[in-house]
């Protein structure tokens, strides 16, 4: 306590204390305040297993119909009478679309008049799977799910045991790794230097759109995420079919991204999360420029005057 | 050495420095300038830094050309960067990336050229807002403020072509844009980009072009600006702030030798550790991450540096509403006024301010004492504005970071910018005057009161007061210095016989009379003021008592 009694009226104390408040408020509304849930869906590897289009009509009647309709043609918002109950027409979209937008967490959404971010998936990958065959069926083919391009790693939480487990996952990092190692990062670099950086940005760190959307980051998406928002095209990005980039070239493109993305920062330990300029000039404001600013107070401080 | 009584040097020593003294008689002026006194305060510090990095600038500088090939010939690149290999790309960015990689300790003095020139200009602005907001570019100084402006400007360009060197993504950006302001020039535009790029934009003459400007031209200029900036400094002596002893015709402070050249030496060090700290450990351009740029090339999120950011955002927030054709001749309004009428603002503003405010006050005396900002409220204030303006428009640069860091619509924030750039700097104009008149205020209550103690006294008959206590010499000095302001009166605009002074007629006289008034109307007055005249305590409550 003497030490700080003999410090109190120091000419830093104030500023002392007002950052010791700050950090006690933060660390302590850090402790306090409801944490995400961070439950993940019991998911169940579908790939080329066997659909059940009755499950999969069951879920689109319970969670899907209130705003896309029973017909999939879809709904305005005087047919529901609810600003927060539309949707648009789900024919001829494919098994594709339902897989992103279910898979990606995007889909059921709670409000569907702003743009739905990335969010942890509600149903189980059978279950989409059902949907998707469901919607496929009921509503009019479109593109497929991309079953051949790696997804999402498989979780412990899916399998009995370990060793189940750890097959499956040798098995997703093998396949990962042929299908990103197998494309040609020159052609990937052009293709999405010239179509796709200008809304997700260089890095793939995302980026603002007009009317209050945005592209999404990219660093979360999985190979098949990007395929099919290519195959799909969602909100405000343009389809990217067959006939526009061939699916080779799409694998480039795929490979491309996250190469660059598991690219270690050559520059040092921190890379400011690639965001660029921005970053290094507030660095360079609120470290650099001010460290040595307050190195010249300090070599020319002297004794304050006694008031 | 003039002092008899100094310790003799040892002998070698003595005999080199008679051998040169003897040929070029330096020891009189040497000893005249290693005793020149530098003021002390950190403020003062603040061009040092600009200095400081400028040196490592040209260090680091000299390194890179060793290895930097400036050529858009193209390449394929088969370095040692697995990523890019068997990749399309110029020699310009090949030989970056060369450096990067391949070259010992090249990535480090890449980046702490790239970091040095962030600081660099940073430390400009820190230092030419001392210089602004402390009157210290008042007669005789005008001169060196307006070196200073040049050196501001031309760090600036020399820092977008040095961004544009290396031929990767973001450089080509920039270049395109650079090619788009000169584009909207009327008439001669097209015919300037043709003459800077030797044909069609990219073509194959623009780098090693703005090479020759960055490594040659600009630095040269540069470093000449910087030397006269110096030698006239050094000739007029610094400025200082009100104190005991510090006057008009006299600097306190540490001499050159030893006191300040130890201090300014290891603030040397201390700078370049700073910068070399950042460069070891935050990334910054990295340029084999960007890619290599084609003409196709684009990509959302990337800005210019951030000196170049108020250009940046005056070209995002300027509508196209007033773009008109002559004869069928587009004038692109939308881009000539934000990126070159902005610019011109800002550097004419600052270099025509100090005329600007000696015709307004009338002021012709030379000033060494600097003014404290408060002292000069419509000054500081005008500053505050100008920091305003400039501070918006550089968010402005980056508002689609902005927008998707904070999750705010990109539309809105181009309105909250258009709408803060015009209400800001007024904003800031009244805020910043009224704190300056309430520090004047302050000052002037504790001129005459002294200071409180914090001691709580009972009075004989009851009552309580707070001793308060005289301030020190020092502190009163430096209160009282708000009195020697030379503008506080505004002359006589008409004489004993009625008749209207010269300098008060016509419509300029009358405008520089309201301006006049204007600057400085709502200052405190502190002509009467007798230090510590009005203390309360206990020795003058039986002289008071009688008027409570």
């Amino acid at each position: 306590m003497k030490w700080i009694t003999a410090r109190r009226r120091h000419p830093l104390a104030g500023y002392v204390v007002v950052i010791v408040a700050l950090a006690f408020l933060g660390v302590g509304y850090a402790f306090i305040s409801p944490t995400s849930n961070h439950a993940v869906a019991d998911t169940v590897a579908a790939e080329q297993g066997e659909v059940d289009i009755a499950n999969g009509k069951q879920i689109y009647t319970q969670s899907c119909m209130s705003c896309h309709g029973e017909d999939g043609k879809g709904r305005t918002k005087e047919e529901t009478g609810s600003a927060v109950a539309w949707g648009p027409s789900l024919e001829g979209v494919g098994a594709a679309a339902v897989d992103f937008y279910v898979r990606t967490g995007r889909m059921p959404s709670a409000d569907p008049n702003v743009q739905m971010p990335r969010r942890p998936q509600v149903y189980s990958d059978q279950e989409i799977a059902d949907l998707a065959a469901y919607v496929e069926s009921a509503f009019g083919g479109g593109p497929g799910i991309p079953y051949d391009v790696p997804g999402d790693a498989p979780q412990r939480g899916e399998f009995g045991s370990d060793a189940e487990y750890e097959a499956a996952l040798a098995e997703y990092e093998k396949n990962y790794a042929a299908y990103v190692g197998g494309g040609d990062v020159e052609t990937g670099m052009r293709l999405y230097l010239t179509n796709c950086a200008h809304c997700h940005s260089w890095s793939g760190a995302g980026g603002a759109l007009t009317d209050g959307r945005w592209a999404p980051e990219l660093d979360e998406a999985s190979p098949r995420d990007i395929y099919e928002a290519m195959i799909v095209g969602p909100g405000a990005m343009p389809v990217f079919n067959d006939d526009t980039i061939s699916p080779e070239d799409k694998q480039a493109l795929i490979s491309f991204v996250k190469n660059l993305q598991d690219e270690p920062n050559a520059g040092g330990p921190f890379s400011l999360d690639r965001v660029g300029q921005v970053a290094e000039g507030f660095i360079g404001w609120t470290i650099g420029i001010s460290l040595i600013v307050a190195c010249a107070i300090w070599i020319t401080a002297k004794q304050r005057a006694h008031d | 050495m003039s002092d008899n009584q100094a310790p003799q040097a040892p002998k070698a020593l003595r005999g080199i420095g008679n051998y040169i003294d003897d040929r070029f008689h330096l020891a009189k002026t040497a000893e005249k300038n290693l005793r020149k006194v530098f003021p002390n305060h950190w403020s003062f510090m603040l061009g040092e830094i600009a200095l400081y990095s400028f040196i490592i600038l040209l260090l680091t500088g000299v390194f890179l050309t060793l290895w930097f090939n400036p050529s858009m010939s193209h390449t394929v690149y088969e370095g040692s960067y697995e990523r890019l290999r068997g990749v399309e790309m110029s020699e310009a960015y090949a030989s970056t990336l060369h450096i990067t990689f391949d070259v010992r300790g090249g990535l480090l003095v890449r980046q702490i050229h790239h970091w040095a020139a962030l600081i660099f200009v940073a430390s400009l602005v820190v230092h030419m807002l001392r210089v602004f907001f402390t009157g210290a570019f008042r007669k005789p100084r005008e001169i060196n403020w307006l070196i200073g402006v040049a050196i501001f400007s031309i760090a600036i360009v020399e820092g977008l072509f040095g961004y544009s060197l290396p031929d990767d993504l973001p450089s080509g950006m920039g270049v395109r844009i650079f090619q788009g302001v000169l584009l909207a020039i009327p008439v001669i535009g097209t015919y300037l980009s043709f003459f800077m790029f030797g044909g069609e934009f990219p073509g194959e003459a623009i780098i090693p072009r703005l090479y020759m400007l960055h490594i040659l031209l600009l630095p040269g200029i540069l470093l000449a600006l910087i030397a006269a900036h110096f030698i006239i400094l050094w000739y007029q002596k610094h400025t200082q702030y009100p104190g005991p002893r510090r006057t008009e015709k006299q600097v306190i402070g540490t001499p050159m030798f030893p006191g300040f050249a130890l201090k300014a030496g290891g603030f040397f060090f201390f700078t370049f550790a700073a910068i070399t700290g950042l460069s070891a450990f935050v990334q910054i351009n990295p340029i084999h991450l960007f890619g290599p740029f084609t003409p196709t090339s684009i990509t959302s999120g990337l800005q210019p540096d951030w000196y170049m950011g108020f250009l940046e955002g005056s070209l995002r927030l300027f509508p196209d509403w007033f773009d008109f054709d002559i004869g069928g001749y587009a004038v692109v309004t939308g881009v000539l006024v934000p990126g070159l009428g902005f610019m011109g603002l800002l550097f004419g503003g600052l270099a025509i301010y100090p005329f600007l405010e000696a015709w307004i006050t009338g002021d012709k005396r030379a000033h060494n004492i600097a003014d404290r900002p408060r002292n000069v409220p419509v000054r500081t204030g005008l500053g505050a504005a100008g920091i305003t303006f400039y501070g918006v428009l550089w968010l402005a640069g980056s508002n689609d970071i902005l927008s998707h860091t904070f999750q705010i619509s990109l539309f809105a924030t181009t309105w909250i910018f258009r709408i803060a750039l015009i209400v800001g700097p007024i904003l800031a104009f009244i805020i910043t005057k009224r704190i300056c008149l309430g520090l004047q205020r302050r000052d002037r209550a504790t001129l005459e009161h002294g200071y409180e103690s914090g001691t709580i006294t009972q009075l004989p008959g009851g009552e309580f007061i707070e001793v308060h206590k005289e301030s020190s010499p020092e502190t009163v000095e430096v209160l009282q210095s708000a009195k020697y302001q030379g503008f506080r009166t505004v002359p006589p605009t008409v004489d004993a016989n009625g008749v209207e002074s010269p300098a008060a007629r016509g419509f300029l006289g009358k405008l520089r009379i309201r301006l006049a008034h204007w600057y400085t109307k709502d200052n405190v007055s502190f002509e009467d003021v007798v230090p510590h005249s009005a203390l309360h305590g206990e020795q003058r409550t039986e002289e008071k008592a009688g008027q409570h």
